[in-house]
């Protein structure tokens, strides 16, 4: 057991190589070059058999470490004890298109956009999954929880602080919120300082679940994370309550009778976390229904299960290529733009986006499942996400003219050019390191910028570890002039928090007096109509892409595998899988 | 002897002094902090600043190393930052799966390796040892972590013998038989997995280590005296050929709780090879901190126990 020192990453590496041998010969991984056509994987398994009565779904969450087991909206941060709770969920609102609050939820939203104040009413005759009634006072809970002067998570942000009082509260200077007014059993009024168009997708310091006060209310808040009461027996609203738990490995969950869309058909759910290196060959052998997390580059692996649908839908992330433009003052907190950055050109910015065959790459290396992104905001969001931009598609002599335009020759003969002053011009790239793919593509796109006579070299010579490469982008290190990163968006898409000048998260420290005006526009006064609201995104979304400042690089397909004997289970963003309705058609997964 | 084993006791705090000190400056150079992954569009930047305050990572770092050295004189070894339990019950919860583990493994690879290296030496070039050495060839030859991957697929998922992934099955009450059951039925797999490839090396000394004993003077002069080779081999020179692996059994029981991230990881089973790991990646600064701490304790430990034993087994071995 002296191994123990041994890099993770080359665990994760070599595991992979491993399993696609143990896969019994079908690595068609690499060979394949065909293309998963994205928008032709289902959202819903279908399955016309008889159903079963009762019976047990088996869910496997795909991941290496153990789950954190923190089952509270307001305290978890891993995106497993997420996936967990989904099944035993507290969530008050409902969402339409564009991730809207709708009114189909337990609470309904109005908003006073001139008084600046937000009326939350939840339904009667609701019931806890102990039986206990489901009253206002459990939904103005959880800001006293955020708000508390112990609360140690991170949603104690500028957003709640927007509510009038919360500030207050957390000092100590204040017994309440004074935003937060209880009108009767079933209402409740929420004065915020300012409203935006983001208070629709649950921003602006709206909180989105509710916590059980009955059983929480006499724990202390600092104390709350450890409590037995969060992390072994929570109660619920949702269609399952957790039955028994072991830590960190699996939750055995069990109909909530009392579930306010009706007792579901399923008698229980088991959720286990599996390796990802036998996640395939679970799936094969049907051990579960379901694998959530499931990797989207093991895709070949489980592509040819007769037993297995796969399900697919957009993530909501996008992955881009970012250009320092400068650096972030701490002191005023805003972004300073230098206009001697080795990248402030903006037609060598363009150039280097349009070298980049990125269409080759998420055929040959993602299957599909990855595509070129055009925009900065995810085709979900279908009202803001302008489809009709163009983006950047590969097109190797528009870059060698952009950049002769600019006046970055080839003066001596070295293959690569050089800058208008002649000197040797040499960009410095900062990647992060994850699977031996990655490494190969950066070095594919590091060859397609030398087709195009772009010398790029990596920042500190390799890929760089996580940490590390946060680290070094967020202080804007001088050895970094590009950068490859992701973001996810969340259900919100505002993108002040990352594009403005004030944002810390700004890692490109670009901004004019134009970007800041079409940011304040997105979530202005104004933009409460949606129709200026989607117009107001168009714009800015048609000046980044102009000003190629942060070139997005890929959107990405989320894929979930289904046993075939799951009856009645989608994963649509809208009007998805209700969980009461799940049934099986056989006693066990099919092999 | 016991004045001796006090003294080793003694020189152990020195040393762990220095390496508290040198694991807490290297822990805190390593770039990012327990923070760094929790950026996302919706976090708030200030917020996470306000975090590191409050967790005193803006402290300089003397000032942090006696908070943390404090503490610790007073049992208290921190929360972990991404788990948020002490780390204490952290590491009590992954320690016991590791220790269990690691009992059974431990006790398989000496039940396995011991009658064969017996075999091996006493029947030297015979086609049982032969077979033998090719065995532990194979067993030595092969990475963990193929091995461990082979046993699951075949054992696991063609043949559904065994579970796997996890340690107990959710669905067994607490305290139970059938959760004990479920407990020791979890460790099959991976403990014979683990016993398959520790058995080279005690094997290989054992082997030579008989065929060495056989031209040795004693044993001429037991069978001088008549006594049958079945009992020269029982009584002499399987209790001589033993030394060697005897002096490696006091790092056999402290390494207990080392924890293979191989195994762990690929029969998903949450110990604390994987634990020392992953609070690295997270810089999970109270685990990482507290596990090398345990570690470098042990290993102290185990040489001394060592030492011990070596002293029990073998009379011409003194501790002074």
């Amino acid at each position: 057991m002296k191994k123990k020192n041994w890099l993770m990453l080359l665990l994760v590496g070599i595991i992979t190589l491993v399993l696609a041998a143990c896969g019994g010969g079908d690595d068609k991984k690499e060979s394949s070059k065909e293309k998963v056509d994205t928008n032709a994987l289902p959202d819903t398994a279908t399955n016309k058999d008889e159903a079963i009565k009762g019976g047990t779904l088996k869910v496997g969450l795909v991941s290496d470490s153990p789950f954190q087991g923190i089952f509270n909206w307001e305290l978890y941060e891993d995106a497993y004890d997420s996936e967990i709770m989904a099944y035993a969920s507290n969530s008050i609102f409902d969402t339409k298109e564009d991730f809207l609050i709708s009114d189909k939820g337990l609470a309904k939203l109005d908003v006073d956009e001139d008084a600046k104040k937000a009326t939350i009413t939840i339904q009667k005759d609701v019931k806890w999954s102990d039986g206990e009634p489901f009253t206002i006072d459990d939904v103005i809970f959880p800001y006293y929880i955020i708000a508390d002067k112990d609360y140690t998570g991170v949603r104690y942000d500028a957003d709640l602080q927007n509510i009038v009082g919360a500030v207050e509260y957390h000092d100590g200077k204040a017994d309440d919120i004074s935003g937060i007014k209880k009108i009767d059993d079933h209402t409740a009024e929420i004065t915020f300082k300012k409203i935006s168009p983001a208070i629709y997708s649950g921003g602006d310091g709206l909180w989105g679940y509710a916590e059980p006060k009955h059983q929480l209310k006499d724990i202390k808040i600092k104390d709350l994370v450890k409590s037995d009461e969060v992390r072994k027996n929570p109660v619920t609203l949702g269609a399952f309550v957790i039955d028994k738990i072991v830590n960190g490995e699996s939750v055995q969950f069990k109909a909530n009778e009392n579930y306010w869309k009706g007792q579901p058909k399923l008698d229980k759910v088991v959720l286990e976390v599996v390796p990802s290196s036998s996640a395939a060959a679970s799936m094969k052998a049907g051990k579960y229904d379901i694998l959530t997390s499931y990797p989207a580059n093991a895709y070949g692996d489980i592509k040819e299960l007769k037993n297995t649908q796969i399900l697919g839908r957009p993530e909501l992330s996008y992955s881009y290529l970012g250009f320092k433009e400068g650096k972030y003052d701490t002191k005023k907190g805003e972004v300073v733009v230098d206009e001697n950055a080795k990248m402030s050109d903006q037609k060598v910015r363009q150039a280097v986006a349009y070298a980049m065959n990125i269409e080759e790459v998420t055929d040959a290396y993602y299957d599909g499942l990855r595509e070129r992104a055009n925009s900065l905001i995810p085709p979900v969001f279908s009202t803001y996400y302008d489809s009709k931009l163009k983006g950047y598609n590969y097109d190797l002599d528009k870059a060698k003219s952009l950049l002769e335009e600019a006046g970055y020759k080839d003066t001596n003969n070295d293959g690569y050019v050089e800058d208008p002053d002649g000197k040797e011009f040499t960009i410095k790239l900062a990647a992060m390191s994850g699977s031996d793919k990655d490494e190969k593509i950066v070095q594919f796109y590091i060859q397609n910028w030398k087709a195009a006579g772009l010398k790029v070299e990596l920042t500190t010579g390799r890929t760089i570890e996580f940490n590390s490469f946060y680290d070094k982008v967020q202080a804007d290190d001088k050895d970094i002039d590009m950068f490859m990163a992701a973001w996810g968006t969340g259900t919100n898409p505002s993108p002040s928090g990352l594009y403005s000048k004030t944002a810390q998260f700004n890692f490109s420290r670009y901004t004019t007096p134009e970007l800041e005006t079409l940011l304040s526009n997105i979530d202005s006064k104004e933009a409460l109509d949606s129709d200026y609201r989607a117009e107001a995104f168009t714009k800015w979304q048609e000046y980044m892409s102009e000003q190629a400042v942060t070139v997005p690089m890929y959107f990405r397909t989320e894929i979930v595998p289904v046993n075939n004997r799951v009856k009645g289970y989608d994963i649509k963003y809208v009007d998805g899988a209700e969980l009461q309705n799940l049934e099986l058609t056989a006693d066990a997964p099919v092999k | 002897m016991w004045k001796t084993v006090v003294r080793r006791f003694l020189i152990m705090i020195p040393q762990l002094f220095v390496l508290s000190l040198l694991i807490f400056i290297l822990a805190k150079m390593m770039p990012g902090d327990p923070f760094t992954g929790l950026i996302t569009p919706d976090t708030d930047p200030n917020r996470i600043e306000e975090l590191r305050e409050l967790a005193g990572l803006n402290d300089p770092w003397y000032i942090q190393y006696m908070h943390w050295i404090a503490n610790i004189f007073q049992g208290d070894f921190g929360d972990s930052y991404t788990f948020k339990v002490s780390v204490a019950s952290l590491i009590g919860d992954r320690g016991m799966n590791t220790l269990w583990l690691s009992l059974v493994s431990v006790i398989l690879t000496y039940l396995i390796a011991i009658p064969l290296g017996v075999i091996a030496g006493r029947y030297q070039n015979t086609l049982r040892d032969k077979s033998i050495v090719l065995y532990s060839f194979i067993s030595y030859a092969i990475p963990t972590f193929v091995l461990a991957l082979i046993f699951l697929y075949i054992f696991g998922y063609q043949l559904q013998w065994f579970p796997t992934s996890g340690t107990v099955d959710v669905s067994h009450d607490k305290d139970s038989w059938g959760y004990f059951w479920s407990k020791v039925y979890h460790l099959i797999l991976p403990a014979v997995t683990y016993a398959f490839l520790a058995t080279t090396g005690i094997i290989q000394y054992l082997r030579s280590e008989i065929i060495d004993s056989q031209t040795q003077d004693y044993v001429k002069t037991a069978r001088s005296k008549g006594i049958p080779m079945k009992k020269v081999y029982t009584r002499h020179i399987f209790r001589n050929s033993l030394l060697p692996i005897a002096a490696f059994l006091g790092f056999s029981i402290t390494g207990i709780l080392g924890g293979s991230v191989f195994i762990e990881t690929i029969f998903g089973f949450p110990g604390m090879g994987q634990l020392f790991i992953q609070s690295i990646s997270a810089r999970d600064y109270s685990v990482i901190t507290t596990l090398i701490m345990l570690y470098g304790f042990l290993a102290l430990l185990g040489s001394l126990l060592s030492d011990i034993i070596l002293s029990i087994v073998d009379p011409r071995i003194r501790i002074e």
